[in-house]
């Protein structure tokens, strides 16, 4: 005997083929590939980028200055190009033209107005450190006992990352923008493979083979796994640059907060499949499949509005307890709360407990009204056409 | 034995489609579900492959109820047609085979087989929606054959198609009702499918008003209608059968109505002795005439087994 799964595992396959050799699948996967290297390697490219500055000095650079800013260039990456003026005059004209960031005349450092950074410190500090090894000699220090204090470096600075800083709430944004961007684009790809389905009858062919719940499962979980192979497309090279590089300008803690985002993308799009796959059974031509799932797509945007207007403003409120517990806000309201570091522990799996209960209840109600819907042919089927009827088992 | 309906009824609110209705259908025979439009005939196909439920009445195969396992074993083809436009012709078939329960190895020769017997065999590779309307229908049709179905049922198969296309789809029917299926279809085109049915059931407005074998149907109708070519225009010799009614005369193109009881060629021997007959005719009333006179009666008076 035939069992449900290997007939729901014959629809989720075939669905599955057919995304996958689609045009709009590899253009959009292939982007989303691209934006998820772009965004760990250029913020890379950029921070490795050496700069240049330029020092003006009265004559020909001093060999010591030179030689000590080349040395604080290699560490701190940067290099100085060095140009000579005649005199003072000249230097400071320089400066002031924008030929140089900086210029040096005897005991006077011209600077920029704005800008040059940190680099008018960097010369400055090595014309003192020049100046006081000079005094130090003098004061009959070896040339050993110079070098020693010359090596004489300040602590290293380790950027920590709070629980509660803002790259994380940033992170819990972003996360929250693609949850509901991925659930509505899912959800939308369902709700017309579903409506393509019924318009062209492949419907009544696969329920006189199937049972409903097979043919709405499969679906779900075809289109489902399309979405999430797009997600993880886009969420894994970020999630492994944080593991292995702390230098992509995401927090430390941001790596578990996109693993979490994935499992929520699998609860909220359990969840939120079936309601949209039976709002599409309604429609009787493609056509109308925008507008049959409108009611849910405003739940969706409804719920994304209280996620990042509640919870963030106040994540541990009332008010975003309860919409990060609600099941149909939950997938989009708990992520940006836990990002915010504001959850007890408990609540997580509660959330998700909440939300996979409901996916689930949902199956039998969606499978009700995808099989009575579809067989209602000529004209758009009001909710209460299938919701008032006798079941049809 | 084959497929049996028992008392099916089935109502939409207030709206009864089906109204008790009770055919069966025999391994080896084609049998016509027929009916006007709305008589009920694509309600009580669903029902018959589970996609509805009836209010009331029972399916049986093989003189017991069926259920989700039988019906996954016989083949149906719906009244519009069920393909994916993107999906290859070929893969389309495959993949209804395995629905069936088909390895895909089994599936893909099967496929194979039938493609070429549908003359789609070059079409493989193509997507369905580059096809032309015929070859669709031919498609569908594999994909409701590809498993060797039992039982063959087709919602309305005929509608649309060009006399090429009627002709082909017969002779694939036979075929497989030659090969022991029990081949059933619905088709509101009384007159276009007569000589494919051997056996109907007539609904109308969701009950059964005609039922049995459409020869005996058609020959004990006491309906036979006689043809005459006869000149001059002399009907003198019309008074010798009183029983006998004009249905038309026009010109010296003569249509009798012939009662049981009296020999036709004694009609036209009457008419030979009265006048030239260039040409002559023995009709028997077609389904459409038979369905309109059975209509509006009882079933027990039109039974014929």
């Amino acid at each position: 005997m035939r069992s449900w799964w290997q007939g729901t595992r014959l629809v989720a396959e075939r669905g599955l083929l057919e995304n996958v050799r689609s045009t709009t699948f590899k253009v959009v996967t292939g982007l989303l590939l691209l934006m998820s290297i772009a965004a760990v390697t250029v913020p890379q490219i950029i921070g490795n980028e050496s700069t240049t500055y330029t020092l003006a000095t009265n004559g020909k650079a001093p060999a010591d200055v030179v030689a000590a800013l080349n040395a604080a260039g290699k560490s701190a990456k940067f290099t100085v190009k060095y140009v000579s003026r005649e005199d003072a005059e000249a230097v400071r004209q320089a400066v002031r033209n924008g030929d140089a960031n900086a210029g040096l005349a005897g005991d006077t450092l011209y600077t920029e107005e704005r800008g040059g950074g940190t680099f008018p410190v960097v010369v400055a500090q090595a014309v003192v450190s020049l100046e006081t090894s000079r005094l130090l000699a003098q004061a009959g220090l070896s040339q050993q006992q110079v070098a020693a204090l010359q090596s004489v470096r300040p602590p290293k600075q380790v950027t920590v990352g709070r629980v509660t800083d803002e790259g994380r709430a940033g992170v819990g944004f972003a996360v929250g923008i693609v949850l509901y961007l991925a659930l509505t684009f899912g959800g939308t790809a369902i709700a017309t493979a579903v409506a393509m389905e019924k318009s062209t009858r492949i419907s009544e062919v696969l329920l006189a083979i199937l049972r409903p719940s097979q043919v709405l499962v499969g679906t779900v979980a075809a289109v489902g796994t399309v979405t999430l192979v797009q997600l993880l497309v886009l969420a894994a090279p970020l999630a492994v640059a944080v593991q292995v590089t702390d230098n992509i300008g995401l927090p430390p803690v941001a790596a578990g907060d996109i693993g979490l985002a994935v499992a929520w993308f699998v609860l909220g799009f359990v969840l939120y499949a079936f309601v949209f796959a039976a709002s599409a059974a309604l429609v009787d031509k493609i056509t109308e499949v925008n507008t049959a799932i409108l009611p849910v797509t405003m739940g969706l945007v409804i719920g994304y509005m209280l996620a990042i207007t509640v919870v963030m403003a106040d994540p541990g409120g009332g008010w975003s307890v309860a919409v990060s517990m609600f099941p149909f806000t939950a997938p989009l309201a708990m992520p940006i709360r836990w990002a915010a570091g504001e959850v007890p522990i408990y609540q997580l799996p509660l959330a998700m407990a909440l939300t996979a209960t409901t996916g689930v209840l949902l199956v039998s109600v969606a499978s009700s009204i995808y099989r009575r819907a579809l067989l209602i042919t000529g004209h758009r089927v009001k909710l209460r056409e299938v919701l008032g009827g006798r079941a049809t088992s | 034995m084959g497929l049996e309906i028992r008392e099916i009824k089935h109502s939409f609110g207030d709206l009864v489609a089906l109204d008790g209705v009770s055919f069966s259908a025999v391994p080896g025979v084609i049998t016509g579900l027929l009916g006007p439009n709305g008589a009920g005939k694509t309600t009580l196909l669903r029902i018959m492959l589970g996609v509805l439920s009836p209010d009331s009445g029972s399916v049986r195969y093989d003189g017991r109820s069926v259920d989700d396992e039988d019906r996954r074993r016989w083949g149906y083809m719906p009244q519009e047609r069920g393909l994916w436009p993107g999906m290859p012709a070929g893969d389309q078939v495959v993949h209804f085979g395995r629905l069936h329960g088909l390895s895909r190895s089994d599936a893909t020769r099967r496929a194979k087989a039938l493609l070429e017997e549908l003359g789609l065999a070059e079409r493989w590779k193509d997507r369905t929606d580059k096809l032309s309307g015929g070859m669709q229908q031919r498609l569908q049709l594999a994909t409701s054959l590809v498993h060797d179905p039992e039982v063959i049922v087709l919602d309305e198969p005929f509608s649309g198609l060009d006399p090429v296309a009627v002709v082909s789809l017969s002779e694939t029917l036979r075929q497989r009702a030659r090969i022991g299926c029990t081949v059933l279809f619905s088709s509101h085109q009384l007159d276009l499918v007569q000589d494919l049915c051997e056996d109907i059931a007539m609904v109308d407005r969701g009950r059964t008003v005609l039922l049995g074998s459409v020869a005996r149907l058609r020959a004990s109708s006491g309906r036979r209608q006689l043809r005459l070519h006869v000149e001059p225009s002399n009907r003198d010799w019309l008074s010798a059968y009183p029983r006998v009614t004009v249905v038309s005369d026009q010109a010296d193109d003569l249509r009798l109505e012939v009662p049981d009881g009296v020999d036709p060629l004694d009609v036209l021997d009457a008419a030979r002795a009265g006048g030239r007959v260039d040409d002559f005719g023995l009709d028997l009333p077609t389904l459409s005439q038979l369905f309109l006179a059975a209509a509006d009666r009882p079933l027990d008076q039109t039974v014929v087994s």
